[in-house]
């Protein structure tokens, strides 16, 4: 739930204008639709804008400590918030509210921040501490809460839930980050801390950054994924089944997101036990049958007795949508993939409800991407090519006819990735296939960067004892902190769910059952027969059979069709003629030329002309978005909910 | 000249258009060589490559195996050209 953001400066004497906090709260109004608040302090203010979920009455923000004078503005949720609360009162801390943001606040109030190990949950948040003008930024594990900030010259620091905020300030302005595009472009999306604006950073999932005077004290992640976990040595199935059931506490009713797979089958399976059969299930169904899963999601639906929606993703509505999916996500793109989730989130929303369950973090908690069967076929088969080959062929059927038939590039691409050593060696056919995007850059653009520069921080930030594990471990590791938390919770996650309101929850990102997955075996995991064993053991009991045993079908949303079909929208030609392309100055118009050329015609059906094609289409939308306007800024927004002022007085007015 | 000489010629004029067309526009300066290797060189990938089988196939209505996939026959514009030239010749 909610939207944060402020301005703390490093001396109390230089204020901070109500107007900017106004606007700040604007900007992110479409996370926090119900409301906002915000507080004033020499030389620092805090804005929350609020999506009511938990003490509907109480729960409003910033919230000021009892007792102290110290606040919290906080975006996410505390799933276990009853227990801690009864864990903090035992220890004579007394509650005003039942929201879960006091709660936060008050272990942070009694432990600091080595209480962050006792949250169970979802958050981005700011604690501001006036009498030390301390700030210190928090985010979640996987952050699947987005959080950035930027300092200023003068010492200030700005921050917010989106980097929309940041900008709606007016303290900070947007400027290109080439380097974080280039990473969007090799990696999918920038890499944290990077951004792909100047000066702009995002909190790393699960750190920690402590800001005093204007000074950097602290910076660290407080959790990391990797081998070094505490496994909670439980059973998959009770773990399963108590995450589940802390993600569907809420004040308001909680829905599901349904694709037709296995992993948001299992959630939707287990979440209508626990809602004793009132579960409402939503999904995307595709006009193209190459994407539709939607018989799949009616046979699960009809299997759990949910009540069932469908919202069709046709070519269409994914242009229509595309331009807002970016502002949305603040990034360049290489897949409209987001596009549905938006457009679900939507319908959603149109029913009512804020708060959904979905299955995202499954495949790279138990294995089942295609990418770990690669490297298993690779590493297990590597003195055998041909055989290596045929598997390899059996894997990507979608993709039409054998092995063979598609040819001695395919082999030599597929084979070749996993040779070397290579610490990344499992992800290089993606980083190859996305990067070949980069071959349509302005050669002025392309001299100043690399593939190895954009993979470097990725390199230098391999956690202790990652050489020791085996390829496919190395591999999950991989898959989870660069692509699962930077894309797919956020563009594809937060972003895309948070601008209709909709809060998305992940019971398979509990760190429990992330523990436990990385303390199972392979065989538990990824066999040459089966994937996501140990879950498709679960299913068995869940689901029917046809699910419980279905092979994954990756999930892709069509990228040329919506731009180039008849009827398709006018903006498009215009965004990529050569001289909108010039006026933005990052890709070479000719090269552009011939790309399209082959979208005209049809012709352009391969996966590295799709993200081609999506990478510039939507670099030319973001930039027109956040560089394109005469400064133009979120009007201020209406009264706020909550107000309090402590620049004259200290005194505190409650405005409702 | 014999007609199938002929016929190798426009083959390979042709398919040197297509490649251009379609896979060199990154490059529009860069000479395409008959004899260049287009898959050690970068100019076609793996889906390229299909592209090109697919598109002899249909352009000279030539029936090609899985066997025959390969660098040996559709490796460069030369062997394009040779490769039509033998099925022509019905071997």
């Amino acid at each position: 739930m909610c939207g944060i953001a402020g301005i703390v400066r490093a001396d109390e004497g230089e204020a901070v204008e109500e107007r900017a906090l106004l606007r700040m709260a604007r900007a992110i109004r479409h996370r926090g639709p119900d409301g906002f608040g915000l507080l004033l302090d020499p030389g620092a203010g805090l804005v929350s804008t609020r999506l009511s979920i938990v003490d509907l009455e109480h729960g409003w923000q910033p919230l000021v400590a009892a007792g102290d004078d110290s606040v919290l503005v906080y975006n996410g949720e505390v799933y276990n918030h009853p227990e801690l609360r009864e864990w903090l009162r035992s220890r004579g801390v007394v509650f005003r509210t039942r929201s879960d943001t006091e709660v936060v606040h008050a272990l942070l109030e009694y432990e600091g921040p080595a209480g962050l190990d006792r949250l169970n949950g979802q958050f981005a948040l700011a604690w501001w501490q006036p009498r030390r003008r301390r700030l210190t930024l928090v985010r979640d594990r996987f952050g699947v809460r987005p959080l950035s900030f930027s300092f200023r010259e003068d010492g200030t620091i700005v921050f917010g839930s989106e980097t929309k905020a940041l900008f709606a300030s007016n303290e900070v302005r947007p400027e290109v980050d080439l380097a974080g595009l280039d990473q969007v472009f090799t990696l999918w999306a920038p890499q944290a801390p990077r951004t792909v604006f100047a000066g702009v950073d995002q909190l790393e999932p699960g750190g920690l950054l402590v800001w005093e005077r204007g000074e950097v004290i602290e910076r660290r992640r407080w959790w990391r994924a990797g081998p070094d976990q505490e496994d909670p040595v439980e059973d998959l199935e009770a773990l399963m089944r108590d995450s589940v059931g802390l993600r569907l506490r809420a004040d308001v009713p909680v829905g599901a997101y349904l694709s037709g797979g296995l992993d948001s089958s299992v959630i939707s399976a287990l979440a209508q036990v626990e809602k004793a059969g009132e579960l409402r299930t939503f999904s995307v169904a595709f006009d193209d049958p190459t994407y539709d899963e939607r018989a799949e999601q009616e046979l699960v639906a009809r299997a759990l007795g949910t009540s069932h929606h469908v919202v069709e993703a046709d070519a269409a509505a994914i242009a229509a949508a595309f331009p807002d999916v970016i502002r949305h996500a603040e990034t360049p793109l290489v897949r409209t993939a987001p596009v549905p989730l938006y457009l679900l989130a939507r319908e959603v929303h149109d029913h009512d409800l804020k708060v959904v369950v979905t299955g995202e973090g499954a495949d790279e908690l138990f294995w089942g991407y295609d990418l770990f069967k690669e490297v298993a076929i690779r590493s297990r088969h590597r003195d055998d090519p041909e055989r290596a080959m045929e598997l390899l062929g059996e894997l990507y059927p979608h993709l039409g006819g054998s092995a063979a038939r598609r040819g001695p590039g395919w082999a030599r691409f597929l084979l070749a990735a996993g040779a070397g050593g290579d610490s990344l060696a499992s992800h290089m056919t993606r980083v190859d296939a996305t990067a070949s995007v980069r071959a349509f850059y302005r050669d002025d653009i392309a001299a100043g960067l690399s593939v190895d520069a954009a993979l470097e921080p990725i390199r230098d930030g391999l956690p202790e004892g990652f050489s020791e594990l085996d390829e496919l471990e190395r591999a999950a590791w991989l898959e989870v902190t660069t692509l699962l938390e930077p894309y797919l919770l956020a563009a594809q996650g937060d972003r895309v769910a948070m601008a209709h309101g909709v809060e998305g929850r992940y019971p398979f990102l509990d760190h429990r059952v992330y523990a436990r997955s990385v303390a199972l075996p392979e065989s538990e995991k990824l066999t040459d027969t089966s994937d996501k064993v140990a879950l498709r053991r679960l299913a068995g009991k869940l689901l029917p059979k046809s699910i419980s045993t279905r092979r994954k079908q990756p999930y892709r949303a069509p990228e040329v069709v919506p731009f180039f079909a008849p009827g398709a929208p006018g903006w498009v030609e215009e965004a990529l003629a050569p001289a909108a392309l010039e006026e933005v100055g990052i890709w070479d118009p000719r090269r552009v030329e011939g790309l399209l050329r082959r979208c005209r015609s049809g012709r352009a059906n391969g996966v590295r002309e799709g993200m081609a094609l999506i990478g510039i289409l939507s670099t030319q939308v973001w930039h027109e978005m956040f560089f394109g306007g005469e400064g133009e800024q979120p009007a201020e927004t209406a009264v706020p909910a909550v107000r309090i002022d402590r620049t004259v007085d200290q005194s505190m007015s409650e405005v409702s | 000249m014999s007609a199938a000489a002929d016929g190798d010629e426009n083959v390979r004029t042709e398919m040197r258009a297509f490649i251009e067309d379609n896979f060199l526009y990154l490059d529009p300066e860069a000479d395409l060589a008959d004899d260049q290797d287009l898959l050690a060189a970068g100019i076609v990938d793996s889906l390229g490559f299909v592209e090109i089988v697919e598109e002899v196939e249909a352009r000279y209505s030539v029936g090609v195996q899985d066997v025959e996939i390969t660098e040996e026959n559709f490796g460069s514009v030369d062997a394009i050209a040779r490769y039509v030239e033998r099925k022509r010749a019905g071997s």
